[in-house]
């Protein structure tokens, strides 16, 4: 709403310039060489200010305020919460002006998503506007502490409203903070934003809704489009979710993993048979992040050099994203090569420090140090993670935490036990593992 | 006939112009109808949001009653993730930018300093964005016509939207090739006069987007839409013109049917039906339609640059230059500068006359589909080249041009030797040999003879001559 009010001032004016007489609503300008107008047939156009002759206001202009009707709530329907966080999904377009405003009241989200209704009841809460490449530790603290309250309140599930930059993060970090959570926490986001008629938002919103209302399930998932058709969604465990498209409807993808279920717009179907059922009993806990825990990521490239490595001598922790297997460039092979040695010992130095865990960048597949000789050299220099299979995303959200929550004794053993499920133990064959 | 100035005719025109270049906001070939067989296929549902007025566009509304899914069938030659709306758009086709801004310096037109694409909803599926991109590039134009001054008020750079293929009850069909192919937007004010001079500014206008010879010919690349209101009555826009003879028809049609109408109609679209009529498309979109496209930046439209832009000389003025070098009538010298070949053939031709070459290329094409119904689509310009270079040598006689092209327009091979001229002693030996098996016979009966078996091969003019001389 601030947004709202500070276009609240905007005038209708008659522009006479060089190039002729214009009548519009005169927008805020980017820059001083240029006015903005909204003209009556919508188009905005710029007039240099060095053409303008002379500007009269003819009249303010009003904004209509909208009707929020109230939802009566319908005692046959489970109860959510919608905890927003930000990104495109809540956001609306001023047809006026053209700006665009964030809408978050329970009434609003049902007005400009009205699929919803008739799945749930809906509570509504703004936590944060930001995108979520914006989002820092703290922030899981902050979102956790809000499901608590919601769990307290006895909620039936939470959906949380999330730019999907980094919200396969997100997803993570909740995995690991709700300890014993007794309902399901479903992340959910637009790739295309709301205003526009494509928008995938309300579909991914309404397929979050249907399956707390339809499914038992207790636990942290990413539910976004399965495909570029607006036919289904997929639920994806919150530690196995990456995003993998930079703009398509269906980026998340589950890696290592089936997704969990797939919800259309009318019913759900589970995919994995085995996962946490919702108990009443369990008694959430909160195992928050130590926000002053430092972790490094780090990707193995052709031309590394040691220093890369060196850098991360004052932080907690590190996350290598290997090559291949888990692989990094530590072996001198001829004179072009002589880098290699001092990779090997500052990765070697940096292990018997703290924390130093193998991932891979294929993304896809599980990591193993013992079948090339440079894995055998990382594995005798002190990396954990082998044989392991998680993202290197989930990887790090879990060394970040176990830092923070653990004695440093208990951390290599733990990073190795797959405590949210986020470790997979058995990959299975499928003809495409991506598709 | 109806006194339109005493009913309030007031009459606009959208011309919207494909242009030759590759899609406004990606890579992919403008393909109008690309042939391959589609290997992309996938559906979505779109909705209408309110606006901040709380009002939901009523063009909008009346899409998403419908209810509709759309089905979105793409070939991988023409369309990308762009079209899909998968991927956000690329910078503007730098070349259909600038054609746009050629055509509005052509039309006089004040070209905006800064240029701003918008987003128009658009939601019955024809843009799988749901809405269409569009720019307001240059205002105030104006061109001058037979009735006096029309003004061009705006003048815009668009998409094209998606082709519909198929409708069924809760369901249409869309194929991508033509989503996103350029296309430039002349509107003109409510000045024009009447149904006939509706027709003469479509035409004017038309005459200048093809002077840049960047715009795509043939059927549905250029469309006109038209509005028409008379007093008391709302606003009517006819949309979907393609030839622009049916112009005057359907506007008197239309003015009738509005005359007819009692109490109060809604503005609306309506779309024009090949026998003259409109039926009932929609309700008038409103302005509350239009936002800003956010993922392209504001272009800036640089005063130098644009002055550099070379303009090209209008069809009209080639066409007054032909007209008096080659001393033609006017209309064929019009018709003439639209084929790119007449001054490459008046130079490679140089036994024929340029007004026997300007009569081949357009006359008698037009007199192949008046006399024999034929597609002259068919003719190619080999089929002109051919007759063109028999008859600068002379190796046919002017007679056998009908034939031949006729043939040509049927699709039939062609075999010259069957046309070739017969030489004078060739044609009198044959002559004399009718004449005398054909003793008592009229002249009329002999000439038809002579003429059936020789025909396309020998001059009329000739034959009558010689079969006087041996009768």
């Amino acid at each position: 709403m601030a947004k709202k009010e500070g276009l609240s001032k905007l005038s209708f004016v008659e522009i006479d310039s060089s190039d002729g007489v214009f009548r519009g609503i005169l927008l805020p300008s980017s820059n001083d060489e240029t006015l903005f107008l909204k003209l009556d047939s919508g188009y905005n156009i710029g007039i240099s200010r060095k053409k303008v002759k002379n500007m009269k206001k003819l009249e303010n202009v009003t904004f209509e305020e909208k009707i929020k009707a109230p939802i009566p709530r319908n005692p046959k329907l489970k109860n959510i919460t919608i905890l927003h966080t930000g990104g495109t999904i809540a956001s609306e377009v001023d047809y006026k002006t053209g700006a665009v405003t964030s809408r978050f009241s329970p009434e609003e989200i049902v007005m400009m998503f009205p699929e919803l209704e008739g799945i749930v009841n809906i509570d509504s809460r703004l936590i944060r506007n930001m995108f979520s490449d914006d989002m820092n530790i703290p922030h899981y603290n902050i979102l956790a502490k809000e499901i608590e309250k919601e769990v307290k309140k006895g909620v039936d599930g939470i959906i949380i409203t999330h730019g999907t930059d980094t919200m396969h993060y997100t997803s993570a970090a909740l995995s690991f903070i709700l300890e014993d959570l007794p309902i399901p926490v479903i992340l959910t986001g637009s790739q295309r934003s709301s205003d526009r008629g494509s928008t995938d938002g309300g579909f991914n919103l309404a397929c979050a809704a249907r399956f707390i209302a339809q499914s038992n399930l207790a636990g942290v998932a990413i539910c976004m489009h399965a495909s570029s058709s607006d036919d289904f969604c997929n639920i994806i465990h919150g530690c196995k979710a990456r995003k993998l498209h930079s703009s398509r409807r269906d980026a998340f993808k589950s890696v290592n993993d089936d997704p969990i279920a797939r919800v259309s717009k009318a019913n759900v179907e589970f995919i994995k048979k085995e996962h946490k059922q919702r108990d009443s009993k369990l008694k959430l806990r909160l195992r928050l992040f130590d926000e002053k825990v430092k972790v490094g990521l780090l990707k193995a490239h052709p031309g590394m050099k040691a220093d890369e490595i060196t850098f991360y001598s004052k932080y907690d922790g590190l996350i290598l994203e290997g090559t291949g297997l888990g692989h990094f460039p530590v072996s001198k092979i001829d004179e072009f090569t002589s880098e290699n040695d001092k990779i090997y010992n500052e990765i070697k130095k940096l292990s018997s420090k703290i924390p130093v865990a193998m991932t891979s960048q294929c993304i896809f597949g599980q990591i193993d140090l013992d079948v090339y000789s440079n894995g055998k050299k990382l594995l005798g220099a002190g990396v954990i993670g082998n044989q392991l299979s998680m993202t290197p995303e989930t990887a790090y959200i879990k060394l970040l935490w176990l830092i923070g929550n653990h004695d440093k004794k208990d951390i290599k053993a733990l990073f190795s036990r797959n405590l949210r499920g986020e470790i997979s133990e058995r990959i299975l064959i499928k003809k495409d593992f991506l598709k | 006939m109806e006194d339109y100035s005493k009913i309030g005719f007031k009459c606009g025109i959208e011309c919207h112009q494909q242009l030759e270049t590759h899609k406004l906001f990606c890579n992919c070939p403008s393909l109008v109808n690309d042939p391959s067989t589609p290997d992309i296929i996938f559906e979505r549902k779109l909705r209408a949001s309110a606006g901040e007025t709380g009002k939901v566009d009523l063009a909008a509304q009346h899409e998403m009653s419908k209810g509709k899914k759309f089905i979105y069938e793409a070939c991988s030659t023409s369309s990308c993730l762009v079209e899909a709306d998968e991927q956000p758009p690329k910078k503007v086709n730098s070349y259909a930018l600038e054609t746009a801004l050629q055509v509005a310096l052509l039309l006089n037109a004040k070209v905006l300093d800064e240029i701003q694409f918008m987003r128009k909803t658009v939601i019955d599926g024809s843009n799988v964005s749901g809405f269409q991109r569009t720019a307001l590039v240059a205002v105030n134009g104006m061109l001058e016509t037979s009735k006096g001054i029309v003004k061009i008020p705006t003048i815009c750079l668009e998409e094209e939207s998606a082709k519909k293929i198929e409708e069924g009850k809760d369901f249409v069909k869309y194929r991508l090739d033509r989503l996103g192919i350029p296309l430039v937007e002349v509107s003109t004010d409510a000045s024009i006069k009447d149904p006939e001079h509706a027709k003469e500014v479509a035409s004017l206008i038309g005459m200048i987007l093809r002077s840049t010879n960047r715009v795509k010919r043939g059927l549905g690349t250029i469309r006109q839409d038209v509005n028409v209101s008379i007093h008391g009555k709302n606003r009517v826009e006819l949309k979907g013109f393609q030839d622009l003879r049916s112009i005057p028809k359907v506007i008197e049609k239309e003015v009738a049917r509005r005359l007819l109408m009692k109490g109060y109609h809604p503005a609306e679209v309506r779309k024009v039906e090949p026998d003259f009529t409109s039926t009932f498309l929609r309700p008038m979109p409103g302005a509350a339609r239009m936002y800003p496209e956010t993922d392209i930046p504001v272009i800036k439209i640089d005063s130098n640059e644009l002055r550099k832009i070379k303009l090209p000389e209008l069809i009209s003025e080639r066409a007054l230059k032909i007209e008096k070098e080659f001393n033609l009538p006017a209309s064929l010298a019009r018709e003439l500068i639209e084929n790119e070949k007449f001054m490459d053939y008046v130079l490679a031709y140089k036994n024929l006359k340029p007004s026997e070459i300007a009569r081949i290329l357009v006359e008698v094409p037009k007199e192949i589909k008046t006399r024999f119904n034929l597609d002259i689509e068919n003719l190619s310009e080999e089929s002109f080249e051919l007759v063109l270079g028999a008859l600068n040598s002379r190796k046919i006689p002017p007679s056998a041009v009908i034939e031949i092209l006729s043939k040509a327009a049927e699709g039939k091979k062609i075999r010259m030797e069957d046309y070739k001229s017969l030489n004078d002693t060739e044609l009198e030996k044959a002559i004399k040999e009718i004449v005398s098996s054909n003793k008592g016979m009229t002249m009329g009966a002999l000439m038809g003879i002579v003429m059936s078996k020789f025909k396309g091969k020998v001059d009329g003019k000739k034959a009558s001559e010689l079969i006087k001389e041996y009768m």
